[in-house]
């Protein structure tokens, strides 16, 4: 099967340029005021990893649950897409395109937290790995659910949960079970690199986060044929 | 639901397993088939009760019912849309010796990719199929011009008509030429000329080989298109047979078709033994089991009730009639 759904992901994208073009403004637009104000660094960055994990995995979810209700994902894996191949294809688009338009937001994040070019490096390759992990959460979310509303408020709760697991909002006591599964939890790695644009503090999670992506990325693929009877395969009428 | 596992063009196992109950020297093989299907809705009204269908190569079938007989929910579990709740389907394998997919299925939704325009449309869908890229642009020009959708072809979808959507769902589902074509209602809200036109193509699609099923309400094409007519009523197959065989079973029925001047309700209309009205307004459809003969009476009726007649077609019995006598119901056309 060649590329043909990653190929169609970035035809929408760019058919729906005013879309795309609301998706780097409006990240932007939330990003600025905490950017150029005073808020403390520890803070500003809970703000940015929210942003950009939910604008991740409500952008993968929404889309997924409005196709598997107008029939346009059953039509397609009915045509002839392997359903492993569907969403994975999909996902890889999407965490791309994702990647393209929050990267003008993380570019002023690093410019208000005067980051070097390395830390900047840093948070680019955890914020693609990050909206990797987030698009494959909302594919699972997607197929969880039966409506958009469920969607919307599944992908808010789940990742959330997740952030707040990673130690976004608070740091959990060191040697409990908080902070085990924090030091393996997958928003982590961008969480710390946002510190480190600001705060030159260390930047750890990397390992973790990469797991998270190959293991999402296989979980996805076995799983593929049960999605895709949730999303709009074989089913009842 | 099971399949065999082996479908292939060159494959001559590819129905293994499938007591065929039929000579094999006289009929080939089926395409498709159904045992014993049963289905209901979520609500535990049964869709279908216990069908049995086959589809041969070469063969156009049609499935032809009043709404909410199961025309549609029979199309939808033979593309594998939906599950049956119980009996067997064999189809053919997912993909055929080319490597294309088999089936080509057009349901009634008809979801595209809105942004897009038609040819990038049709292009995915039929690369999603297996054709390579320039097959499928090549396969979907022929296919837009055949249908007369070449002007709509490079506008998004979104500013596309209803018949247009339709024409676009039709070159998706035939584009990759399926062996096994699955049509529900493919002539709502196509024009004259694109009707024919698809009948030209679902003509060649049996030369070659194919098997085509359409559920369809169109009596008046059917009988010049399809090989076989399949009756449903209230989730079962009443009847079935070759369209001749059909209205051959009605002879001495005439359908009598009078253009008026002006709407005529017929509210006074006293009809004689064995007369039927099927069709009232400005043109005034009677069916008579009695035959030609029963013109004259039928024409003193509608001037006697105030009717003032323009002209008269004298047709034979249609599968309506041959409907109604299986069944005992009316055919919603």
């Amino acid at each position: 099967m060649t590329a043909i759904v990653w190929e169609l992901e970035w035809r929408i994208a760019f058919a729906r340029r005013r879309l795309f073009v609301l998706n780097i403004v409006v990240p932007l637009l939330l990003v600025l005021p905490v950017a150029l104000g005073a808020a403390p660094a520890v803070h500003a960055a809970a703000v940015y990893v929210v942003l950009f994990a939910i604008f991740s995995t409500f952008g993968s979810a929404i889309p997924l649950v409005r196709d598997g209700e107008s029939g346009l994902s059953g039509r397609v894996l009915r045509a002839g897409v392997e359903p492993a191949s569907y969403f994975l294809q999909r996902t890889a688009a999407g965490a791309v395109l994702d990647l393209l338009q929050l990267g003008p937001a993380l570019a002023v994040v690093a410019l208000g937290a005067g980051a070097g070019p390395r830390a900047f490096f840093v948070a680019v390759v955890a914020l693609a790995a990050t909206v990797w992990v987030a698009n494959l959460v909302g594919v699972l979310v997607a197929a969880a659910t039966r409506s958009l509303a469920e969607a919307a408020l599944f992908s808010a709760v789940s990742t959330l949960l997740l952030l707040h697991a990673s130690g976004v909002f608070r740091t959990p006591l060191p040697g409990s079970f908080g902070a085990a599964f924090e030091s393996v939890a997958p928003f982590r790695a961008l969480h710390e690199a946002l510190l480190a644009m600001s705060m030159m503090t260390p930047v750890g999670g990397g390992t973790a986060l990469g797991i998270w992506c190959f293991v999402m990325a296989v979980a996805t693929g076995i799983l593929a044929g049960r999605l895709s009877g949730s999303l709009g395969g074989s089913g009842r009428a | 639901m099971s399949a065999p596992d082996a479908g292939s063009d060159d494959d001559p196992d590819a129905h293994r397993g499938v007591d065929l109950g039929t000579d094999p020297g006289a009929d080939p093989d089926p395409m498709v088939r159904a045992v014993a299907v049963s289905y209901r809705y979520d609500s535990g009204d049964p869709a279908l009760d216990g069908v049995d269908l086959e589809g041969r190569p070469g063969e156009i079938v049609a499935l032809v019912g009043p709404n909410g007989a199961g025309k549609s929910t029979l199309l939808r579990l033979l593309a594998g849309d939906l599950v049956p709740d119980a009996g067997e389907l064999y189809l053919p394998s997912r993909r055929g010796a080319k490597g294309c997919v088999a089936m080509g299925y057009a349901g009634e939704e008809a979801c595209h990719f809105e942004s897009l325009s038609g040819t990038h449309n049709a292009v995915f869908f039929a690369r999603a199929a297996g054709l390579g890229r320039e097959e499928a642009e090549q396969a979907v020009r022929e296919q837009f011009d055949r249908l007369g959708l070449a002007e709509d072809a490079p506008r998004p979808v979104s500013t596309y008509s209803f018949g247009a959507r339709r024409k676009l769902l039709l070159v998706e589902a035939l584009a990759h030429r399926p062996t096994l074509t699955l049509l529900d209602e493919p002539f709502v809200g196509l024009d004259l000329d694109s009707r024919e036109a698809l009948a030209d193509l679902l003509r060649e699609r049996s030369a070659e080989g194919g098997t085509v099923m359409i559920a369809s309400h169109d009596l008046d094409l059917l009988p010049q298109l399809v090989d076989r007519i399949v009756f449903l009523h209230d989730a079962r197959v009443v009847a079935g047979g070759s369209p001749d065989e059909l209205l051959s079973s009605m002879p001495d029925v005439a359908r009598f078709e009078f253009t008026l001047d002006g709407a005529f309700a017929g509210a006074e209309f006293v009809l004689g033994e064995g007369m039927i009205l099927v069709s009232s307004g400005d043109t005034v459809v009677l069916e008579s089991e009695r035959g030609q003969a029963a013109l004259p009476e039928a024409c003193l009726a509608l001037v006697v009730a105030g009717a003032r007649i323009r002209s008269v077609v004298v047709r034979d019995a249609g599968l309506a009639a041959v409907f109604r006598s299986v069944t005992g119901a009316e055919l919603d056309v």
